[in-house]
């Protein structure tokens, strides 16, 4: 087999590192293997010599044809979660000490007001100020004192500070003074990762642009660590082209960009999902789509419109905000581990919390006593004692039928099938609200979109989502496992450049935006031409975040070339105006729009992935039963198990039936129906 | 009666909820003005047929316990005379509501000819008529003075909105077309959360919904039945006080005595004194209201919270008293200033049986505008102080939470930036950070308060309206701990220092004033001797106390 010019996706999950590999020819290799949280580039290396195994060469063989190799990873996620970053300092304007602590006046949970006080990422004694001030129009008010800084930047260095954050009022009107830190820091000789608020966010808002660049340093340096040296095994190893990071925005970036704006990699995971998903909308031609990622302890859900997942601007992550843009992914606490358990007035509920991969929910035998969603799967049949992540875990019934009877059944005096079918309705009642939620949220109907699901336990919930959300049908894709890993090879390079404005769109006049987009693209496009990208390659996406004038929150107005050759303004009050009003139903006419940040992404495309398609076949999905299995719906019947690998293309299948894989199974009602499409997935029908 | 399918419980109740977040998701989406657009001050809940509450989405807690009243209020207006497609209106604090700007829509969702469920949504309006603009007068007397009053009235009519009642309404606001606006919002997300109402009844029958309806609510009375006999029966008292009446009396007591029992609790205000002349009087609805959300503070888990669990909450008051307010008392202080006050006079009482659970004194709320003739754009416009809200109140295991503000909202809305304060008006910010041994000392230290300071740099002079609490009356220490400090604010002017009072108004700003605000704290709980010695040095080496507070108050010695 010829696998030149490969391309490899590499997903590091909490438990499993996934990896995939396509050729030319769209041949998709695919392996698995056990993350390594010490050292995660560890797990990466054996996952590689387990796919050159499967196409049976030397891992320097496989790497040296590789030409594409795109790498996502929790550990800047982990840093934050476990609370193991660096060890920060920040430099701020005199009389704003406080920025981080104040929080905006703001708490998660507001109702429980008995919660522990979360100090800053950077606490007191290491936030320094200085005197300085430029105005709210990046006029310099006062001048930067440097002995102050100087001072104040010695001292620091004494407190083995890994990463300086350095945030001043109105940088991103005048960044000057916080750039002539970085200088200083330069000119002392210290090496510390400098953090400047207005390059990780140039965007009004002292708190927003404090905290992200904040969470940047406190991830930065372990991430750039990290990358180095899984850089270095790789190259020791035969691979010798750059190494792309995938980024929470759905894009890559290499590896020394993604060090220095290691914050966007921190929702990095989940985008792969999302991206993949688009890849698969975009092959099916489906306009509006939403993904679900069932996993252990969550769900995640994103919104693809025009095979292109939705975007937000901030993301809160329990009490720390991001405010860079990455894809609009939210996250349900519900998941196969997610434990259901009697609330205190005595209503069954199902999570948030989670049985977590240890002990695991009760039928994995590790002295787990709470009956998890996966225990009631068991129970009713729908997951397979044998086949469960690949057989490699053997499940025990009794324990989770023991866990269940007691804290389920016995109180609520049901059977212990009854209450497992009642865990199981639950949570694909919760799925459906939280699709419905980001669907109308957005004004759009769920309707009208088709349901992509992934993860483990997905499968078994898509068919009683889809009925109760009449959503016309889902799409399990056949490579459910490694989907991010996949989601990563259907991406693009991706950076984000933005330039605060801050005027009504009535003060502005047309060569001066002209003035501001042309900045940032020269910006843009050096940038990708320094790593290799010519302007054909290159693809920029204009946008202007506008709102009123009193208003906080701002729309997302999309802008194009030609628009930029207009000598008026007139078509973007226009275009303001028809965003705004399709969102909030009213438009306040006699108001002007405002300018908050004009917005250029600019993409480096890399070559499209495409799977291969396959001729229809026979209907009759006979050949790739194995069996019967009875499971519980409304009563106990008998259902044919079919084995996903094995149904081709076309074939169909009619429930009751269970398709099983090594890390799925998809459940088919008496009334449903399934079929599978040219490239392989599953499609499951509706029965409204 | 036939056993209810508990599946069908749960599911119904997640679904009752996720109803509610609809329904505040389509207010948001389409409502006008930035009280409501950006400060969210609305809140949605679903009623069963008897007006009690089954779901609210996660808002304005004092909003919750309220609403009853209003529906009640409703019902007994169009007693029999109600039609399929009907949509209600009012705002009359004598008429079950709060105060006169929080205007509430509620539709009730027939299906086979009867009303099973209401959907109501109560949205604070920006300005509602009266003496001020944005309906806070410290200077009114009487309540037609605070705005325009809406008894209960049919504003839709079988499906007919009556345009005729929205321009009356509307015509007696200050911003009419945001009014317009804003209603329209309402009745454009009260009817979503009908009509999903409706999909719920076809799927389940009146009937299974009915049994879900009793179920949840008996859950939440099981609930704070549970969390009741926790506590030690007995009988508590509690008081806590007001800066001012507004007209030249401090210190005005709300008092209530807690009879607590194994699985009721008597909440007893009789005491209180009768109702004064100006805003800070409290309807009936405002002071159940209140008292509901400080025992949702007090329970272990506040998901479980509904109106099944303030059904073993009785709450006695005196007609005519400042807790239950009769006509023509005005009122619009109630929900802000009194609401804190009788929140923290419940917590005061139950100090003793629920020490584990209760929190000391926080900050009060102490508002004001700046009017000016000039922002950036060259208009007239009109400044919200929205930042420095103040600490919150130590409890016995955690320090309180600086810069977290008033109890009746805390943490409600981001305040804006300080960049964009300055991008839009005229005005400098100069300082805003902690205050340093602001917070109540205790075993758990009070939440810090703030300075936050504040050069006015237009041309002309602007003027400044106050309106406000917690300058006489400190956010008190709880189970030995001490009192927080008061909020302290001053105008500087070329060396002078003018203090600046609760309910000032008309005060001139000059050109180069400066407004310094240090807001109050939260108070302490337990004795700070018994403080962690490694967190009386943390604070001190954090700047949170100073070393001398460090030595004269918590002994820390060397």
């Amino acid at each position: 087999m010829d696998i030149e010019h490969l391309r490899i996706g590499i997903d590091i999950g909490g438990t499993f590192t996934d990896l995939v590999s396509i050729d030319e020819s769209g041949l998709i290799c695919t392996a698995k293997t056990l993350s390594t949280p010490e050292d995660p580039s560890l797990g990466v290396m054996t996952g590689l010599e387990l796919l050159a195994k499967k196409s049976t060469q030397s891992l320097s063989s496989l790497l040296k044809k590789t030409t594409l190799l795109i790498h996502g990873t929790t550990v800047a996620t982990n840093l934050l979660v476990e609370r193991k970053g660096a060890k920060l300092a920040m430099i701020s304007t005199e009389g704003f000490r406080d920025i981080l602590e104040l929080r905006e006046g703001t708490k998660a949970n507001r109702y429980n007001l008995r919660t522990p006080f979360p100090q800053p990422l950077i606490p007191r004694p290491m936030r320094h100020t200085i005197k300085e001030r430029v105005g709210w129009s990046g006029l310099i008010k006062e001048s930067l004192n440097l002995a102050e800084l100087e001072t104040a930047l010695k001292e620091l260095r004494q407190h083995n500070v890994e990463g300086l954050v350095v945030c001043f009022l109105h940088s991103h009107r005048n960044p000057s003074h916080e750039i002539e830190v970085r200088k200083l820091v330069k000119e002392l000789g210290w090496k510390v990762f400098v953090s400047l608020s207005h390059e990780v966010l140039s965007r009004e808002g002292e708190y927003d642009r404090a905290s992200t660049a904040t969470v940047n340093a406190y991830v930065g340096p372990g991430l750039q660590g990290y990358l180095s040296k899984l850089e270095r095994r790789l190259e020791k190893s035969g691979l010798n082209i750059p190494l792309l990071v995938m980024q929470s925005t759905g894009g890559v970036l290499p590896i020394l960009e993604a060090g220095q704006l290691a914050g966007g990699s921190i929702n990095s995971g989940p985008a792969g999902g999302a991206m993949a998903a688009g890849m698969f909308s975009a092959m099916s031609e489906i306009p509006l789509a939403v993904s679900y990622d069932m996993g252990g302890t969550s769900t995640d859900i994103c919104l693809i419109k025009g095979s292109v997942p939705l975007e937000r601007h901030t993301t809160e992550f329990e009490d720390v905000k991001i405010a860079v843009p990455t894809l609009d992914i939210s996250a349900l606490g519900a998941g196969g581990g997610s434990i259901a358990h009697l609330d205190r007035g005595g209503i069954l509920d199902l999570g948030p919390s989670s049985a977590g991969a240890d002990p695991g929910p009760a039928c994995y035998g590790k002295g787990g006593l709470e009956p998890t969603l996966t225990d009631a799967n068991l129970i009713l049949g729908y997951i397979s004692t044998e086949t469960f992540l690949g057989g490699e875990l053997s499940l025990s019934i009794e324990d989770a039928q023991n866990a269940i009877q007691e804290r389920i059944s016995k109180p609520l005096n049901l059977a212990p099938e009854l209450a497992a079918i009642a865990i199981n309705a639950l949570a694909s009642s919760r799925i459906a609200e939280g699709i419905r939620a980001a669907t109308v949220r957005r004004g759009l109907d769920p309707r009208d979109f088709s349901l992509f699901a992934f993860g483990g336990a997905s499968g078994l919930h898509a068919e009683a989502v889809i009925n109760e959300l009449s959503i016309p049908r889902a799409i399990i894709p056949r490579e459910a496992s490694v989907l991010s890993a996949i989601g990563f090879l259907s991406t693009d390079v991706r950076r984000d450049y933005h330039r605060s404005v801050g005027r009504p769109i009535s003060d502005l006049d047309a060569n001066e935006l002209r003035s501001v987009f042309t900045e940032l693209e020269a910006e843009a496009k050096n940038n990708l031409e320094a790593q290799g990208f010519d302007s054909e390659n290159m693809k920029l996406v204009h946008s202007l975040d506008c709102r009123y004038a009193r208003q906080v929150y701002t729309v997302n107005v999309r802008a194009y070339p030609s628009d930029f050759e207009c000598d008026e303004l007139n078509w973007l009050t226009a275009e303001f105006e028809t965003t705004y009003k399709n969102l909030f139903q009213h438009i306040h006419d006699t108001e002007p729009g405002f300018i908050d940040t004009c917005n250029l992404t600019i993409f480096g495309t890399l070559p499209r992935l495409a799977l291969p398609k396959h001729e229809i076949g026979d209907l009759d999905p006979g050949k790739a039963q194995k069996g019967e299995r009875n499971i519980f719906i409304s009563e106990w019947l008998s259902a044919r198990v079919y084995w996903f690998e094995e149904l081709s293309h076309g074939m169909r299948v009619q429930g009751p039936a269970v398709i099983d894989s090594p890390t799925t199974s998809v459940l088919i009602s008496p009334d449903g129906v399934a079929e599978v499409d040219a490239y392989g997935s599953l499609h499951l029908y509706s029965n409204l | 009666m036939e056993q209810l399918n508990p599946l069908t419980l749960a599911v119904v109740r997640h679904k009752l909820l996720a109803v509610t977040e609809e329904v505040v998701d389509t207010m948001s989406r389409t409502c006008f003005s930035p009280l409501l657009n950006q400060s969210r001050d609305f809140s949605a809940v679903i009623l069963d047929a008897e007006a009690r509450v089954l779901a609210q989405a996660e808002r304005v807690p004092i909003h919750m316990g309220a609403m009853p009243f209003a529906v009640e209020a409703m019902q007994s207006a169009f007693s029999g005379n109600l039609h399929d497609g009907d949509v209600l209106m009012a705002n009359d604090p004598y008429y079950g509501g709060s105060h006169l700007p929080d205007v509430t829509l509620a539709m009730p969702v027939w299906f086979s000819n009867q009303i099973c469920f209401w959907v109501a949504l109560r949205a604070h309006q920006g300005d509602i008529g009266g003496m001020s603009a944005g309906g806070y007068s410290p200077g009114a007397r009487e309540i037609w003075h605070e705005g325009l009053r809406i008894p209960p009235i049919a504003f839709v009519e079988k499906g007919q909105q009556r345009e005729d009642v929205l321009r009356m309404i509307c015509e007696n606001t200050r911003k009419p077309d945001d009014t317009r606006g804003d209603i329209l919002a309402q009745l454009a997300a009260v009817r979503i959360g009908a009509k999903r109402l409706q999909d719920l009844l076809q799927r389940y029958g009146e009937d299974e919904l009915a049994k879900c309806a009793k179920g949840i609510l008996d859950a939440g009375e099981t609930a704070m039945r549970d969390q009741l006999a926790r506590w030690k029966s007995g009988t508590y008292h509690g008081v806590s006080y007001l800066d001012h009446d507004g007209c030249g009396n401090t210190r005005i007591p709300i008092s209530c005595k807690v009879q607590l029992g194994d699985d009721q609790v008597t909440v007893d205000f009789t005491d209180c004194p009768d109702q004064v002349r100006s805003f800070i009087n409290s309807p009936i609805a405002n002071t159940v209201a209140s008292v509901n959300v400080a025992f949702m503070y007090l329970s272990d888990d506040q998901q479980t919270q509904n109106q099944g669990s303030s059904r073993v909450i009785n709450v006695i008051t005196r007609k005519g008293s400042i807790v239950d307010s009769v006509m023509p008392a005005p009122v619009t202080g109630c929900t802000t200033l009194s609401g804190s006050v009788i929140i923290e006079s419940v917590l005061r009482a139950m100090e003793e049986p629920a020490s584990e659970h209760v929190m000391a004194g926080f900050a009060r709320r102490f508002r004001f505008v700046i009017a000016g003739k000039e922002d950036r754009n060259g208009n007239p416009y009109i400044w919200h102080y929205f930042s420095n809200r103040g600490g919150a109140g130590a409890n016995k295991n955690e320090d309180g939470w600086s810069n977290l503000g008033v109890i009746h909202n805390p943490g409600g809305t981001p305040s804006p930036s300080v960049e964009r304060t300055e991008a839009s008006f005229p005005l400098q910010v100069e300082q805003y950070e902690l205050r340093t041994d602001s917070g109540g000392p205790g075993k758990s230290r009070g939440g810090l308060g703030g300075t936050y300071a504040l050069r006015y740099i237009g041309e002309t002079p602007a003027v400044l309206n106050a309106a406000g609490e917690g300058v006489e009356v400190a956010p008190y220490g709880i189970l030995g701990g001490y009192d927080g400090v008061t909020h302290n604010y001053s105008i500087q002017r070329e060396g002078e220092l003018i203090s600046l009072g609760t309910s000032d108004n008309e005060v001139e700003i000059l050109p180069g004033d400066l407004i310094v605000c240090h807001s109050a704290s939260g108070g302490g709980c337990g004795n700070p001797n018994e403080r962690d010695k490694d967190l009386i040095r943390r604070d001190v080496e954090f700047e949170y106390i100073s070393k001398e507070v460090a030595d004269r108050i918590y002994h820390l010695g060397e």
